[in-house]
């Protein structure tokens, strides 16, 4: 038999509690529980959530966004991201948190799944150390 | 001085334009022995390039449902769990120019002669598909390898790949150098891919090739002994991407892979980390391919095509002479003949210790010269029929006066095929030697006068056989004048040989 991976499982959870409220929900879920523990699975816990949380964006057309700036940015910059980001992924949702970093010393760094866009000095700079090396 | 050098950075950093764009990331999950597991990388190809935050590369080799198994091409210690991996959307490739000759590289074509960087604005990906039917010719020119055991009885053309496959301290290497050394104004470039090897030893062997001059036509590829895996595994792709561009240029290229048996080990190593099912000797299901694939590119191209030919003379060390081990076979099956080494050859003296009934060129023949083919056509019968008589009259004396010439004149064959090391010769000097041998000039020689006599023979039949030299060496052609003149040059050094 083939290996049930932490997607499997995931997967397995979202379609038994889709649609699912309240009591019925909380048996559902102790139920899954139960399982992993029969399964010895409850070590990947972590990793199920992660991709139950991942079935649960793709379904509900959720985007996730990680910006991180050098200082904090505005309100209204956080909302024109947003939308830039909302357009750029046709999503219904997105979800973005919001970090500072000083070592970035400027511009910032846009993380939305495994796409990432890196506009920050640190990064130039790194650009720049290469592109010195090789120049050689 | 100083404002010079302020003046050349400024320079530079305003030459520099910082590229923005989306990048396609993943986190290592593990790192173990050269091998990363890695997270995210959606969208990622097989055999795609990434990069690591010390600038490290890697190859996506595994690509699994949730992670991706990477192959770290160099130092692995200073990758952590956690670590960013980009994608670079590029399918590993190396750099390629002509100033690479003369130069030794590693096994991402990165220059570790100290002698500085190489110029190069074109990379060939290191994994291509080997050049289809409609673009390829028949193998018709001969590699002169300089060595007579190979050149009058194994031939090799260019475009074909010949296996050499023996023990170990039999010469194996010692064949490839020597071929290496012979392509001098031949036209031909040699690249040699070093795998798994003692850098002592491929240092010795480059110091070997500056002195012969070789190393204005050859280029070094090496994945040491003391590098990871991953390292061996690329190196013959490289070399043979390097080959490539040159056979692009319509260039006949001459490739040593030295040794393929422990590419393949090399090749099992990554994949039994990366949890491939182990099979037969415990190489993945895919060790055929990995070097069918490899072989496959050399070839001999069209004048349609460009032209240009990749000659490949792939090496497998076997194991107390066990030609029929997975490897060996495997490639045996692959290529175009094989030159079977002996260690029970080679430690009676007979150097280059080939095994000439083992050994054999499939299509090598038809690019063997005219003057060749006809004094070599009975050789290796010759020799073969000489092994089995020199066993059965080692039980009886009274052997009849045919069997008794035939040993004679085979042991005079083995004497002359003997060569010691870094010594080719070249082609129409072994004509002439050839042609006294089995026309029977030196059946009353004395066997310990042969080399002798050899060399005597070269330097007069230089000197009296003009035409036949001209004939043979410009015009590839044999004339009866010629062999006239080299018969009756023979006779006359006999003469006074004897005298």
């Amino acid at each position: 038999m083939a290996k049930i991976s932490p997607k499997n499982i995931a997967k397995a959870v979202y379609d038994a509690t889709e649609g699912k409220s309240g009591q019925d929900l909380a048996f559902t879920l102790k139920r899954s529980v139960v399982m992993l523990h029969k399964k010895r699975m409850l070590g990947k816990a972590d990793e199920i959530l992660n991709a139950l949380q991942d079935i649960f964006d793709k379904k509900t057309g959720t985007v996730r966004m990680k910006v991180t700036t050098a200082k904090g940015i505005g309100y209204g910059e956080k909302n024109r991201l947003e939308h830039e980001v909302k357009e750029r992924f046709k999503a219904q949702h997105v979800k973005s948190e919001f970090f500072e970093d000083q070592e970035l010393l400027g511009g910032m760094r846009i993380e939305v799944g495994d796409e990432v866009l890196d506009t920050t000095y640190k990064n130039k700079l790194h650009q720049l150390e290469r592109f010195l090396i090789q120049g050689k | 001085m100083p404002n010079h050098i302020v003046e050349n950075l400024r320079k530079e950093i305003e030459n520099f334009k910082a590229v923005l764009k989306v990048e396609k990331t993943g986190n290592v999950l593990e790192v173990f022995d050269g091998i990363a597991k890695v997270s995210g990388l959606s969208d990622i190809k097989s055999s795609e390039m990434v990069t690591f935050p010390n600038s490290e590369t890697g190859v996506a080799l595994n690509l699994e449902e949730d992670v991706v198994g990477v192959i770290i091409l160099g130092d692995f210690s200073k990758i952590k769990e956690g670590d960013v991996v980009k994608a670079t959307g590029r399918i590993l490739e190396v750099p390629v120019s002509d100033s690479i000759i003369g130069r030794v590289v590693n096994a991402i074509g990165e220059p570790i002669d100290g002698k500085g960087a190489i110029k190069s604005n074109k990379t060939y990906p290191i994994e291509k598909v080997a050049p289809g039917v409609i673009t390829r010719e028949s193998v018709s020119v001969p590699v002169a390898t300089g060595i007579k055991a190979i050149d009058a009885i194994i031939p090799i053309g260019r475009g074909q790949r010949e296996l050499i496959i023996g023990d170990r301290q039999t010469g194996k290497t010692a064949i490839a150098i020597d071929a290496i050394l012979n392509q001098k104004g031949q036209n031909m470039i040699c690249v040699y891919v070093s795998i798994g090897q003692k850098d002592s030893k491929l240092r010795k062997l480059q110091a070997r090739l500056e002195e012969g001059g070789a190393m204005d036509y050859t280029v070094i590829v090496s994945a040491g002994a003391s590098e990871s895996s991953a390292l061996s595994y690329i190196a013959p792709y490289t070399g043979v991407s390097i080959a490539e561009y040159f056979m692009d240029q319509g260039k006949d290229v001459l490739i040593i892979y030295d040794d393929l048996s422990k590419h393949a080990v090399a090749y099992r190593e990554i994949s039994l980390l990366l949890r491939r099912p182990p099979g037969r000797e415990a190489y993945p299901g895919d060790v055929f391919y990995l070097h069918s694939r490899l072989l496959e590119r050399a070839c001999r191209r069209n004048a349609k095509y460009g032209g240009g030919s990749i000659t490949a003379l792939p090496i497998i060390e076997t194991q107390a002479g066990d030609i029929s081990a997975y490897i060996p076979t495997n490639v045996i099956s692959i290529t175009d003949g094989q030159i079977f080494l002996e260690t029970d050859l080679f430690y009676k003296g007979i150097r280059p210790a080939v095994n000439v009934g083992s050994s054999v060129s499939r299509v090598g023949s038809s690019a063997q010269i005219k003057a060749m083919k006809k004094v070599a056509g009975t050789l290796k019968l010759d020799l073969a029929q000489f092994r089995e008589l020199e066993a059965f009259a080692q039980f009886g004396s009274d052997l009849d006066d045919s069997t008794k010439r035939q040993i004679e004149r085979g042991k005079r064959a083995v004497e002359v095929l003997k060569q010691p090391q870094y010594s080719p010769v070249k082609t129409e000097h072994q004509v002439a030697v050839l042609y006294a041998l089995v026309k029977g000039f030196m059946d009353d020689v004395p066997v310990d006068k042969i080399k002798e006599f050899e060399r005597g023979l070269i330097e007069y039949s230089e000197r009296n056989a003009k035409t036949f030299y001209k004939e043979v060496t410009e015009s590839k052609i044999w004339t009866d004048k010629g062999e006239e003149q080299l018969k009756k040059a023979i006779g006359d050094f006999k003469e006074s040989f004897n005298k």
